[in-house]
């Protein structure tokens, strides 16, 4: 194509944008974790002592290692389950499109409203979930009083909103694989497991490689269901990352310091994306 | 699948037993909010299992009428529907040219990969990261409890949808079309406004949905920068439940009210949605 000057035209806005409304505010940031900055107050230049608060900081370390976790156990859980059920539905159902238009509305629930819904599911005392545990097991279970239950409960919520976009993405992996080599394989008289095994899972990984990469990354903000449906609590026990930072910055106003816990959030978040770098990059060549 | 294979009969039963209970779990938090919604107060915990309307109870829509009556329910429900509106329509705005460029024109400094890369690193970006400068910046320009501080920021993190889905949509249209034009004395600008766009008007569409379901689910910065005023709908949600104890009833009416649009945009655009949220990474 012939070179255009119009094409900076096209581009430049957004650029600016970007540059206006996301570098600055890093920059910006940046600059705080430098400082003690408090409301009222002038700020004092600190050096690195913000970064070196981390260190002691047991309730840092505490939202850390819950976030980490949580990360781990639900995107796992939600690839695994989406793959499951994309396989179940990649066979005859008749039926398949009315179900799965049907499967998608979780995906865009507004996710403080599922956790507010979550608070009358999982209610102690009459909720749905308990009055059925009890009239079958005669026992309840305290989702949001107990820290490792509240823990669950969270989980069971994000599974629910997020496992029907693994399945949805992983079923379009799978409808587009040839069908040829199926045919092939059937006639081989292989078994299923085999077939699973040795053509669908290889031909289906680079979808799953995807969406585990967006899961991974959206899990790591994790906050509206938190607190919605827990707050945190009880006591500290479901303090996701996002949370205690939110709470060190704007409910402390501890300015400096929150940016540091932000920094070091990102840190994390682009190490983990750049295990994919090379896999992204071929997307978009 | 292409070959038809033998199956038992139970292996099939078991197959929509499956499909039952996935189907049942997927949906029953939302039922379970409509129903909640639509009882008496005074039986929200006294009907026992499913809780089916008009068998078990005599659905009513009171605490609708009520919700709906309370002034800063209907303000920030105000709230959330302009900021959507204005922030989607700076995303798109600012995203389409940009998507169209890297489609249509080569990019030599900074390549059209690594520029698209660039765009979509803002999805990997955490919120809670900038969401103390923009407190900050927005206090020093006194726009703290404003619609417009809410604007700017949703624009900023719609926009990669806005970019990265539109260029892939560009990039599978023909070019002849567009070349055909100029040959025919059109401008380039001529040729993506009154060509290309029209062209790629269903991927739009379904960009705009996406960035206004996102827009009104976002809760992080609405929570950080609004304060009375310009609270959003999600925003007056977390705060309506400490006034008078827990009372489920108004909890499930704006749990569903808040959740009610996304949905509706998510079955509107269900073709898309597989494209839209995985960047086009996944053709759906």
């Amino acid at each position: 194509m012939k070179r255009k000057r119009i094409k900076y035209f096209f581009l430049f806005p957004s650029i600016f944008w970007v540059l206006a409304f996301t570098i600055f505010p890093l920059v910006y940031s940046l600059g705080l974790t430098l400082f003690r900055v408090r409301l009222g107050k002038p700020a004092r230049f600190v050096g690195l002592a913000n970064f070196a608060r981390i260190l002691s900081d047991y309730k840092m370390w505490n939202s850390l290692r819950i976030t980490l976790v949580y990360v781990a156990v639900t995107v796992t859980l939600q690839v695994i389950l989406g793959l499951l059920i994309a396989l179940l539905f990649h066979q005859e159902i008749k039926g398949k499109s009315l179900f799965r238009a049907l499967l998608i509305l979780p995906i865009f629930c507004t996710p403080v409203a599922v956790g507010y819904l979550g608070l009358t599911v999982f209610y102690e005392e009459g909720g749905p979930i308990n009055s059925i545990l009890m009239s079958f097991f005669g026992t309840k279970i305290p989702w949001l009083s107990n820290p490792f239950w509240a823990w669950v409960a969270i989980l069971l919520l994000d599974i629910w909103q997020w496992t029907p976009f693994c399945f949805l993405v992983i079923l379009a992996g799978l409808q587009s694989l040839p069908e040829e080599i199926y045919d092939a394989a059937y006639l081989d008289s292989s078994s299923e497991w085999e077939i699973f095994r040795k053509i669908t899972f290889p031909m289906v990984q680079p979808v799953i490689v995807i969406v585990l990469l967006l899961r991974l990354i959206e899990s790591f903000k994790i906050f509206d269901v938190v607190y919605s449906l827990t707050g945190g609590g009880p006591g500290t026990s479901t303090e996701v990352y996002s949370l205690f930072t939110y709470r060190t910055g704007l409910k402390f106003f501890d300015f400096g310091y929150a940016s540091v816990l932000g920094y070091l959030l990102l840190a994390m978040v682009s190490v983990a994306v750049n295990i994919f770098f090379r896999r992204i990059r071929e997307v978009y060549g | 699948m292409g070959v038809v294979r033998k199956r038992s009969k139970v292996a099939l039963v078991f197959r929509y037993v499956l499909v039952g209970i996935i189907l049942f779990w997927a949906l029953f938090m939302i039922y379970w909010g409509v129903v909640t919604s639509l009882k008496p107060p005074a039986e929200t915990f006294t009907v026992t299992g499913l809780s089916v309307p008009f068998v078990q109870f005599r659905p009513t829509l009171e605490n609708w009428r009520t919700e709906l009556s309370v002034r800063e329910s209907r303000m920030a429900l105000l709230n959330s529907v302009v900021v959507a509106i204005f922030a989607t329509l700076i995303a798109m705005a600012l995203g389409v040219p940009a998507g169209y460029a890297l489609a249509r024109f080569k990019f030599r400094r900074i390549r059209n990969r690594d520029l698209t890369i660039w765009y979509l690193s803002q999805r990997v970006l955490p919120p809670v990261v900038v969401v103390i400068p923009f407190f900050l910046i927005m206090r020093t320009l006194r726009l703290l409890d404003t619609r417009l501080a809410l604007i700017l920021v949703n624009a900023t993190f719609t926009l990669p949808f806005a970019v990265v889905i539109t260029r892939q949509a560009f990039q599978e249209l023909p070019v002849e079309l567009e070349e055909a034009a100029a040959v025919d004395g059109c401008s380039e600008f001529t040729a993506f406004w009154k060509i290309a766009l029209p062209l790629a008007a269903p991927t739009i569409v379904a960009v705009v949905a996406i960035c206004v379901a996102f827009t009104w689910n976002e809760f992080l910065f609405a929570l950080s920068l609004t304060s009375l005023r310009a609270k959003t709908f999600p925003v007056y949600l977390a705060g309506a439940e400490d006034t008078r104890g827990v009372q489920f009833w108004f909890m499930a009416t704006r749990a569903i009210l808040a959740l009610g649009l996304p949905v509706v945009l998510a079955v509107a655009i269900q073709k898309y949605i597989v494209r839209g949220l995985t960047f086009g990474a996944v053709k759906g």
